[in-house]
């Protein structure tokens, strides 16, 4: 299940972020309206690359933006940025749409044009200083597990039917036997909000529920084969 | 006797504990940012304004025998330590007469102590003419109070509250640095007085019953100069009357001259007055951070996060952005962070400093980190670059940590889109927003958790979920539940902050 994405500048952070894509198995269309930043696109390997104009209307209908699953506008110019998301979401009200910001300012705007999710480029930046300040290890091990360094990461798995997990209560359940530890959940009963393990509150798990695990890779794997099974031994 | 001078310098420099004692009473009494300074300041302001008070009190009261005890012997007792440390600390000549020794062997000619014993002595002695010191040296007699003049020394005393008190030190600077102006003021002023003075006492000596004295000419002149205007004195003829006339208008000027220049002086001096406050304010805290740059990235750190931090100081180089961020209401101060002046400034020994590199400009940022690394290693530099390229750059310079905002913003986007709802719970746990977060406990910090075993500790009962162990650099995921815990191990868990601070007050106590 190969998810598309339209992806809306190759400069600073869309350069990386289509390669950091197209490893992990995405489908991305790279677009860019600057020809340096096009042609480094095609010698990158991204062959589909289109050049578009992007502040003409029928240009951007014609890349079908309503067949990706998500639009990305990454152009390094950021009042583009602002006219790209506020057009896409003029076109295509239905479309999600996640765009960066490299100013307090531009999340403001970007946020009124119409934005699904705003990534504002210094907000995590500075998030990131307090952290290290604060906790500098805890920091440092986080950063790993979500760029997957030492074999560890996060995973999401939807329970499946008839697993063994349906029906047991987080507060019962150690997952630590498997070599994985539950982090938190989405109850689907409870509306669509991403709940940690230590809020608090003992949760009942249902099949259809998405849970958050984190452990180690070859771990990770053995567990989603695991959960399939009814029985807990 | 040569040989007894030269053994007792031999073993003067040789003894460790004399060296050190020296060095830490000479820190002691004249480095502003040592930690132990303030007590002895506090002592010594302490004992000069009770003697002050006893002194007042006695004008009209009879005084109790022990609190003239207490004046006489125990304040001048310490006062005269005092004295005498300072004089101890002024100079070494236990070491100019071992390098004289060295000298003379090296040029064989006859080893003479008594030459630097001399310039040593005249160096103390110089020392004791300067004017602190010899406050400090009157100070130490006790007002002697049958003697109603020699009450006076009372005042040497308060003079002596000028050492401890840092605005009158900096008033006293700042006036130094118009040390022309004022003493071509002065001179003038001398110059007008005595020759009114003169002046007056030659036109009415004879007819006005006041004036008996060249003295009384010149007093009268000085209250009349100043616009005082006792009227003790006052002329009675028209030619005395026209010499008041003159001296006056003098005096008007010379007043307003000596106010601007006063102010002036002052004006030109006050940022760096403030700075310099806003200095010591932060040095004198155990651990403090310094940012460098108030460009978008302090900007938004100090929006979130600008209450938690009480003891920062922002350095601009800019003088337009240093009044914005001291309009914004942060600590600003017009410094360039990449000279050596600026970071030696700061109290590298006594404090624990984090410096934070956030300008636009990558070879700035460079440097004030290998700026920070050559005064002291143990600043922590939290450095940022625009891409990773200049990491390895960054690394050599000796960063202790290196943020690359695009890195971090396009790792965020490649989440948000990957993993979805991963990315809402990275998010969460990264920005300490919402309940749970994961943090770190240090092992050292309760010092009850070493030597258990993970089954023992309390994280279920504190709601915590323990992850794994940071133990000399490797990330021990899910360990064993038998694992021991060590002393230098760093606990990683997941939790809200108050079953942090539950779990950690546990341990603290000694409660297992």
């Amino acid at each position: 299940m190969s998810k598309s994405i339209l992806l809306f500048g190759y400069g600073n952070h869309g350069k990386f972020i289509a390669q950091g894509l197209a490893n992990d198995g995405f489908h991305v269309q790279v677009v860019e309206n600057n020809d340096d930043f096009y042609t480094q696109a095609l010698d990158d390997g991204f062959n589909h690359a289109l050049k578009v104009d992007v502040t003409k209307d029928e240009d951007l209908e014609a890349l079908k933006p309503e067949s990706y699953e998500q639009l990305v506008c990454v152009m390094d110019d950021e009042h583009l940025n602002v006219f790209l998301t506020l057009s896409l979401r003029s076109l295509f009200k239905e479309s999600y749409i996640l765009s960066i910001s490299d100013s307090i300012h531009t999340t403001k705007k970007l946020q009124m044009a119409g934005a699904n999710k705003v990534i504002d480029m210094y907000e995590v930046s500075a998030n990131k200083i307090h952290n290290i300040l604060n906790r500098p290890v805890a920091t440092q091990l986080l950063e790993e597990f979500v760029v997957h360094k030492n074999g560890i990461g996060f995973r999401e798995y939807i329970i499946p039917e008839g697993s063994f997990l349906h029906g047991l209560m987080t507060d019962d359940i150690d997952l630590a036997e498997y070599g994985v530890l539950l982090v938190g959940m989405i109850d689907e009963e409870l509306g669509h909000h991403f709940i940690f393990i230590t809020a608090g509150v003992n949760h009942k798990l249902d099949s259809g529920d998405t849970i958050v695990c984190i452990g180690k890779y070859t771990e990770l794997e053995a567990f989603e084969k695991r959960m399939k099974q009814k029985e807990m031994n | 006797m040569n040989k007894i001078l030269l053994f007792i310098a031999l073993y003067l420099h040789a003894s460790k504990a004399y060296r050190q004692s020296k060095s830490f009473i000479r820190d002691l009494l004249t480095n502003a940012n040592n930690p132990y300074k303030k007590y002895v300041d506090i002592t010594i302001i302490f004992l000069i304004i009770t003697s002050v008070v006893i002194l007042i009190y006695e004008v009209k009261h009879p005084v109790p025998a022990w609190l003239d005890f207490y004046d006489i012997y125990i304040v001048s007792f310490v006062f005269s330590i005092e004295y005498l440390l300072r004089l101890w600390v002024h100079n070494d000549i236990s070491e100019s007469i071992i390098s004289e020794q060295k000298e003379s062997h090296f040029l064989g000619r006859a080893f003479s102590p008594v030459g630097v014993l001399g310039e040593g002595m005249l160096e103390k002695l110089k020392y004791m003419l300067t004017p602190s010191a010899l406050i400090d040296l009157l100070a130490i007699f006790p007002a002697y109070r049958p003697l109603r003049v020699l009450r006076i020394f009372v005042l040497f005393r308060v003079l002596k509250l000028l050492r401890y008190t840092k605005s009158i030190n900096q008033f006293t600077e700042v006036l130094s640095n118009k040390k022309f102006e004022l003493l071509t003021l002065l001179f003038l002023l001398f110059f007008i007085v005595m020759t009114a003075g003169i002046a007056i006492y030659v036109m009415e000596e004879q007819t006005n019953p006041n004036i008996n004295s060249l003295f009384d000419a010149v007093y009268w002149a000085l209250i009349t100069i100043s616009t005082v205007g006792y009227g003790d004195i006052s002329p009675v003829t028209s030619e005395g009357r026209t010499i008041s006339i003159l001296i006056i208008i003098s005096g008007i000027a010379m007043i307003s001259f000596a106010t601007s220049v006063i102010v002036s002086a002052f004006s030109e001096k006050l940022s760096e007055l403030k700075e310099n406050r806003i200095i010591e304010k932060v040095n004198k805290s155990k651990s403090f951070l310094l940012v460098c740059g108030y460009g978008q990235m302090t900007k938004m750190f100090f929006r979130h996060y600008g209450g938690e931090y009480d003891n920062y100081i922002i350095l601009e180089n800019s003088l337009v952005r240093m009044e914005q961020a001291r309009k914004d209401g942060y600590d600003a101060i017009h410094e360039d962070a990449s000279r050596y002046e600026t970071l030696n400034k700061f109290n590298t020994d006594h404090c624990d400093i984090t410096i934070l590199c956030l300008t636009a400009s990558d070879v700035e940022n460079i440097y004030i980190t290998l700026n920070a690394k050559s005064i002291s290693r143990s600043i922590k530099v939290i450095a940022r670059a625009s891409d990773s390229s200049m990491l390895s750059k960054f690394k050599h310079a000796g960063a202790d940590h290196v943020l690359m905002p695009n890195m971090v913003a396009n790792t965020m986007i490649h989440t948000a889109i990957t993993q979805p709802t991963m990315y809402k719970a990275i998010h969460a746990i990264l920005t300490g927003k919402s309940v749970a977060r994961i943090d770190e406990i240090r092992v050292y910090e309760c010092e009850s958790i070493i030597g258990k075993s993970i089954d023992d500790l309390a994280f279920k009962k504190a709601k915590l979920l323990f992850m794994g162990i940071q133990r000399q650099g490797e990330f021990i995921f899910n360990p064993l539940h038998t694992e021991i815990i060590q002393g230098s191990d760093i606990l990683l868990v997941m939790g809200r902050e108050i079953s942090l601070d539950y779990f950690k007050s546990l341990y603290e106590k000694g409660v297992s």
